[in-house]
């Protein structure tokens, strides 16, 4: 060995020179310092592995890595100091403090979240007050919750399985039952496969940058949850939005993209159309069968977010595509949760093998976390053997939002703008002005503003957030008021600051099957009373 | 290379169980006529309204699980396949009669002998030692990049070929009808051309209790990995993988009845976010214990390790903030830094002199192109890295924080629990007061056997974080039964005032541990058997891991392996280099009469040249168990060739480290 590399010092010499001469210019590209070091490390006065190393990191690089550059060091920008003034100016920097203290609104809101004590269900128990209210804000719209059933079972599985699995999927963190429930999912869907992640909230924001990257493009409505607003981020795809559930708006943007490609001759990139079943943010309902018809004119991918409509739409809560009678296989990535749906944990994605294996290794938070515990996996599977044999459970639930939209919809001081079937209601302070979120109405003539798919449209650009901020202390003051008349609600609490678009305050109740008829008119009827008296004063 | 399992190597007998696809009634089956039909589901409807016990609701397979001589619960069936002994599910030492172990051998290792017990503990005052990298030979570091290199080429060649023999098997890479490939064939390519190669070591299917056995679920593959086919039988393990590292995974126990009482009370589901309804007493009493337990002023509880990262620093910082961040820090972290939109630096591994060099340059130069001062500088490291076993340099980073004024953000899901004479984490490691760090952060999946994470800090910052974090207003908290699992089992960490001895301070200094848990912190309904409210259970759990973890590592070093990381480390990697020797090492280990189950971990998870084992040792083993991990280890490391650590003469016979582990169990 000794003789090769004597023999071929000069050459080694002269390849380690152009390769110092290189590294300064080198370093004035982003992202260098990371490969400048691993070079150092592994040179170790050894030319010949310098070499092989730069054969295969040149290797490494062209398939393994996409460009992730930072600016950073802008070699124009820096500025040299000496170590004094560098002393001097780390003794003079103060930073801000990490987290400021609440604003007093926000620490009221705080001080005022009604806690719940022993089990949480339809009529829970108040820790403040001890007494029990009817519950119109928590996520039981099957009213799995507390079954005995479900219980029991989650008990046995305890026995045999422990609680935490101990470990990601990938190493030895994936159980029997959490194949099981993969396959229940997909079973009850009527897709191929399904993935499971351990939190409904982080499946999204992990679906998407699994699929999207940069360069693709991404069409989405403009009100998407702030789940689906991360992924997008994160993805840092091209994104494009349309009009909150216009897909008239859809479709012209669809084709504007269409054509701006037609123009420039890009190649073609994966295109995906991101919109919820039932909306987050204000319970309005997507027109599946069109928007269906509009990406496979338009060749795109679909990524629908079901959490508020899987169980609890459709006969047997299958959500949209039951509900309108169309294949989920049609659905590119429907995603659900078994938190809100089926009163478990956890969040899946079904849809294809092929998209479900590509999440098994792209998707972060499948990836890097622990999967799901055993008993909260096989309760999920529970829910859904219990929701495929009990149909009644949709009809009551049903039953209670025809009932609850009557006396909702005839309150002169509030507008609903929720979809009739929708067990998610939000209420809005009536206002002179059309909502922002409000389902566009084409024959409103105050619909004159042209969409912007590259910009989205917040409370601060459109000057209301001092309006906002009056509606949310009124809201506040029912929600409380409704409480010491026995009825939990709760307002559809936001991140104030950190959302693309700032949604109009709301009052948001989630219907359970587990109330009666009348228990729920009651309820209602004591939310209109305090409603009409609290907002009717205000005005 | 095809690999296909069981191999045919194995020397155990696998044993004959039903398979875990039973068909099961997932449709109730169709009665005749469909008047039957609907009056079967109305009665099934009833059934399930009124919530009893429906018998035909199975959803899970039944699986028998194997007992052990000290408990046999009913309901338990013994298989016979395993009655022969060979130590995994009988300990080999029968107790004695004064002897009395409360855990299932398979759960939670008996093992009796005080001598193997140790404290997690830095002398205080003395810095921490810096980590050397061995390197392999010459020769090791040529192949691997020679196999890497053979691989890649061989893996383009393939594609080559494969294009234009089969197009039809590379349809799905192409663009197809008008749409754009989901998976191009560029990105994928590691994933199809090496990763497929070792899929034999990823994602194994298991059931049961991921204790100190595991019950793996056997699987083939007759198409060189493309599909894994189900064998029907399954396979007893020592499991040296999981992160379990008090033990606390576990079907019985004092902490599992805790569960089992909570889900009679509380049900499954918490039902919604923490702001929209989601918010109960046992969260709360939860909070305020794991608050106690770290030594903060306030903490919060999220339902998910991951999330707690990636929804909670982005209430942190955000634009015109910076975050340095160590170069090996989890993608939990990465994702939430990004999605805050503060600008990111990262530092090399543990080095405290790179991280300062970069504090001077990036307080000096203040925002790029503006130089406006930085609004905040978080810098962010873990307590113990899951790969590397290496430990944040606490004591410089505190020294140098007070200098710089920057913001610690210390990730402890790997040392919380698992280091610390109270275990208390990385701060109790190191004898000083955790109040000098301005986030704690730490996951409840591995040492606590449970599920979710925590933020700790001060009661300002945590209640903004309440208010702020993503997930507070959107994610759903935390399950009661997790929570319940979380408060058990730290409970019995931290021991309950009036049931145990006033605190004995285990390290002189001005840092005293925050001691046992009041009686009010628990839940009033929650009782726990006496080993655990006096804490004694868990003070054994905290001296055995970390007696284990200092005798495996030490034991691997003595051997002859390179290792790194610190010697108080759960997580011990042990290198093995060459791509090949990954499935190999495995496969072996796998195999053995024994079976032992491994997490190998190569590039990208790692440097290119530092593919490696990773064991996760845990209470749970006996020194016994350990025994038996040096043995393969010693078997195998000859037959790979791995021991480069050490020159021949140096080395210890497996016998004399076995021998000596008390020693080396306290080295
Ligand atoms: C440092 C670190 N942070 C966070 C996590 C995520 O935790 P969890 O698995 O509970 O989601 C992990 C898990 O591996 C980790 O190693």
């Amino acid at each position: 060995m000794n003789t090769t590399t004597d023999t071929l010092a000069p050459l080694f010499q002269f390849l380690d020179h152009t390769l110092t001469t290189a590294q300064t210019t080198f370093d004035k590209l982003p992202g260098s310092a990371v490969i400048q070091r691993y070079v150092k490390s592994s040179h170790q006065n050894d030319p010949g592995r310098t070499l092989l190393e730069l054969i295969l990191i040149i290797f490494a690089i062209r398939t393994l890595l996409q460009s992730r550059t930072r600016a950073d060091r802008n070699g124009s920008h820096f500025i040299k100091f000496t170590d004094k003034e560098i002393d001097e100016l780390v003794d003079e920097w103060t930073p801000e403090p990490l987290g400021a203290p609440l604003s007093p609104s926000e620490e009221s809101d705080l001080a005022a979240l009604p806690i719940i004590a022993g089990p949480n269900g339809p009529k829970p128990k108040l820790l403040a007050t001890g007494k029990v209210a009817t519950n119109l804000a928590s996520f039981n719209f099957t009213g799995l919750a507390g079954n005995e059933h479900i219980k029991q079972r989650a008990i046995e599985t305890l026995r045999k399985y422990g609680l935490g699995s101990c470990g990601p999927p990938g190493f030895y963190g994936t159980l029997d039952v959490h194949m099981q429930l993969e396959s229940d999912i997909a079973d009850f869907l009527g897709t191929e496969a399904a993935i499971l992640y351990s939190q409904g909230f982080s499946t999204i924001s992990s679906v998407i940058p699994a699929f999207c990257k940069r360069g693709d493009i991404i069409v989405a409505d403009r009100a998407v949850n702030f789940a689906i607003q991360k992924g997008i981020q994160i993805s840092r795809s091209t994104i494009r939005w349309f009009d909150h559930n216009d897909l008239g708006s859809l479709e012209e943007v669809l084709l504007s993209i269409d054509k701006e490609r037609k123009k420039r001759r890009s190649p073609l990139t994966r295109r995906f159309i991101i919109t919820e079943g039932i909306f987050q943010k204000d319970g309005v309902m997507v027109d599946l069968p069109k928007l269906i018809e509009l990406k496979y004119k338009y060749k795109y991918r679909l990524i629908l977010d079901e959490t508020y409509s899987f169980g609890s739409v459709g006969r047997t809560g299958r959500g949209l595509t039951e509900l309108y009678n169309v294949p989920a296989s049609k659905v590119d990535m429907l995603l659900g949760s078994c938190a809100t749906g089926l009163a478990s944990a956890g969040g899946f994605c079904a849809g294809s093998r092929t998209v479900v294996d590509h999440q098994r290794i792209n998707g972060p938070s499948f990836v890097f976390s622990a999967s799901m515990p055993a008993l909260l996996a096989v309760s999920a599977s529970e829910g859904i053997n219990i929701l495929r044999s009990t149909p009644s459970i949709f009809e009551t639930l049903q039953d209670n939002i025809r009932a609850a939209r009557a006396i909702l919809d005839r309150i002169d001081c509030i507008t609903v703008p929720s979809h009739s079937a929708s067990p998610i209601i939000h209420i809005f302070v009536r206002h002179a002005t059309p909502a922002l979120l409000s389902p566009p109405s084409h024959a409103t003539p105050t619909k004159t503003h042209h969409s912007h798919p590259t910009s989205i449209l917040s409370a601060k650009d459109i000057g209301r957030e001092a309006e906002y901020d009056a509606e949310e202390r009124l809201l506040q003051e029912v929600v409380e008021e409704a409480l010491t008349h026995g009825i939990l609600v709760t307002r559809a609490k936001r991140l104030r600051g950190q959302e693309m678009v700032e949604p109009r305050p709301s009052i948001r109740l989630a219907l359970t099957s587990a109330l009666t008829k009348k228990e729920t008119e009651k309820a209602v009827n004591t939310l209109k009373t305090v409603l009409v008296k609290v907002l009717g004063r205000k005005r | 290379m095809p690999f296909s399992s069981p191999s045919p190597m194995a020397l155990n007998k696998p044993s004959p169980t039903s398979s875990i696809f039973k068909k099961r009634s997932a449709n109730p089956v169709l009665p005749a006529s469909a008047a039957s039909y609907l009056s079967a589901l109305s009665q099934a409807d009833a059934r399930a309204r009124t919530g009893t016990a429906a018998p035909s609701f199975t959803s899970t397979p039944a699986l028998s699980l194997s007992s052990s001589a000290t408990a046999s619960s009913e309901g338990t069936v013994l298989d016979p396949a395993e009655l022969e002994n060979d130590g995994l599910v009988l300990p080999l030492q029968p107790p004695t009669s004064e002897q009395v172990f409360a855990t299932l051998h398979t759960e939670f290792g008996h093992c009796a002998n005080d001598e193997f017990r140790t404290v997690s503990v830095h002398p205080v005052g003395t810095p921490l030692a810096p980590h050397v990298e061995q390197d392999p030979p010459y020769y090791v570091l040529l192949s691997t990049y020679i196999s890497y290199l053979l691989l890649i080429v061989l893996g383009h060649v393939r594609d080559f070929m494969g294009k234009r023999l089969t197009p039809a098997r590379y349809k799905y890479l192409m663009p197809h009808d008008g749409y754009a490939p989901l998976n191009s064939d560029f990105d994928s390519f590691y994933t199809r051309r090496l990763k497929t190669r070792m899929d034999e070591c990823f994602s194994q299917p298991v059931t049961g209790v991921a204790g100190r056995t595991i019950m793996l679920l056997d699987r083939m593959s007759p198409d060189y990995n493309h599909t894994q086919l189900f064998t029907g039988t399954r396979t007893r393990a020592l499991n040296i993988s999981s992160y379990n590292y008090l033990g606390f995974a576990q079907g019985s126990g004092g902490c599992a009845d805790a569960v089992e009482e909570s889900i009679k009370r509380y049900g499954v589901a918490a039902l919604g976010a923490r702001l929209e309804g989601g918010a109960s007493d046992l969260l709360g009493t939860a909070e305020a214990l794991v608050a106690k337990f770290v030594g903060m002023e306030d903490a919060l509880i999220s339902s998910m390790g991951f999330a707690t990262n990636s929804t909670y620093i982005p209430a942190l910082v955000n634009k015109g903030c910076l975050v340095i961040s160590d170069e090996f820090n989890h993608a939990s972290i990465r994702f939430g830094v990004r999605i805050s939109g503060a600008h990111v630096r990262m530092f090399k591994h543990n080095d405290m002199e790179n991280l300062e060099s970069l504090l001077r340059e990036v307080v000096s130069q203040g925002q790029p192109k503006t130089h406006r001062p930085w609004k905040k500088i978080l810098v962010i490291v873990e307590g113990l890295y899951s790969m590397e076993g290496t430990m944040a340099n606490l004591p410089v980073l505190l020294a140098m924080k007070k200098k710089y004024k920057f913001y610690l953000f210390v990730d402890e899901a790997h040392s919380i629990g698992a280091l610390g004479p109270h275990g208390r984490g990385i701060a109790d490691f190191f004898g000083t007061n955790p109040r000098g760090i301005d986030v704690l952060m730490g996951t409840f999946t591995k040492s606590f056997g449970a599920a979710g994470g925590y933020i700790a800090g001060n009661k300002t910052l945590i209640d903004r974080l309440r208010v702020y974090g993503h997930a507070s207003p959107y994610a759903e908290t935390m399950a009661p039964p997790v929570i319940t699992q979380v408060v058990a089992s730290m409970a019995s960490i931290m021991g309950v005032q009036g049931f145990t001895d006033a605190p004995k301070a285990l390290t002189d200094g001005e840092y005293h541990h925050p001691g046992p848990a009041p009686p009010s912190a628990l839940p009033g309904w929650l009782h726990l058997p006496p080993a655990l409210a006096s804490g004694a259970e868990g003070t054994e759990r905290l001296r055995r891991l970390a007696f284990n973890s200092r005798y495996l590592h030490t034991g691997l070093k003595k051997l002859g392996f390179i290792t790194y990381g610190h010697a108080a480390s759960p997580i011990v990697p042990l290198l093995l280099f060459n791509p090949g020797k990954m499935n190999m090492f495995h496969r072996l280990m796998r195999a053995r009469a024994l079976p032992i189950v491994v997490v190998v971990v190569a590039y990208p998870a790692t440097p290119l040249t530092t593919g490696r084992v990773r064991f996760c040792v845990s209470a749970a083993h006996t020194k016994a168990d350990v025994d038996v991990v040096l043995r393969a280890c010693d078997e195998i490391g000859d037959v790979l060739d791995l021991k480069h650590g050490l020159k021949k003469g140096e080395r210890w016979s497996v016998e004399e480290c076995i021998r000596r582990a008390g020693e080396l169990g306290r080295a």
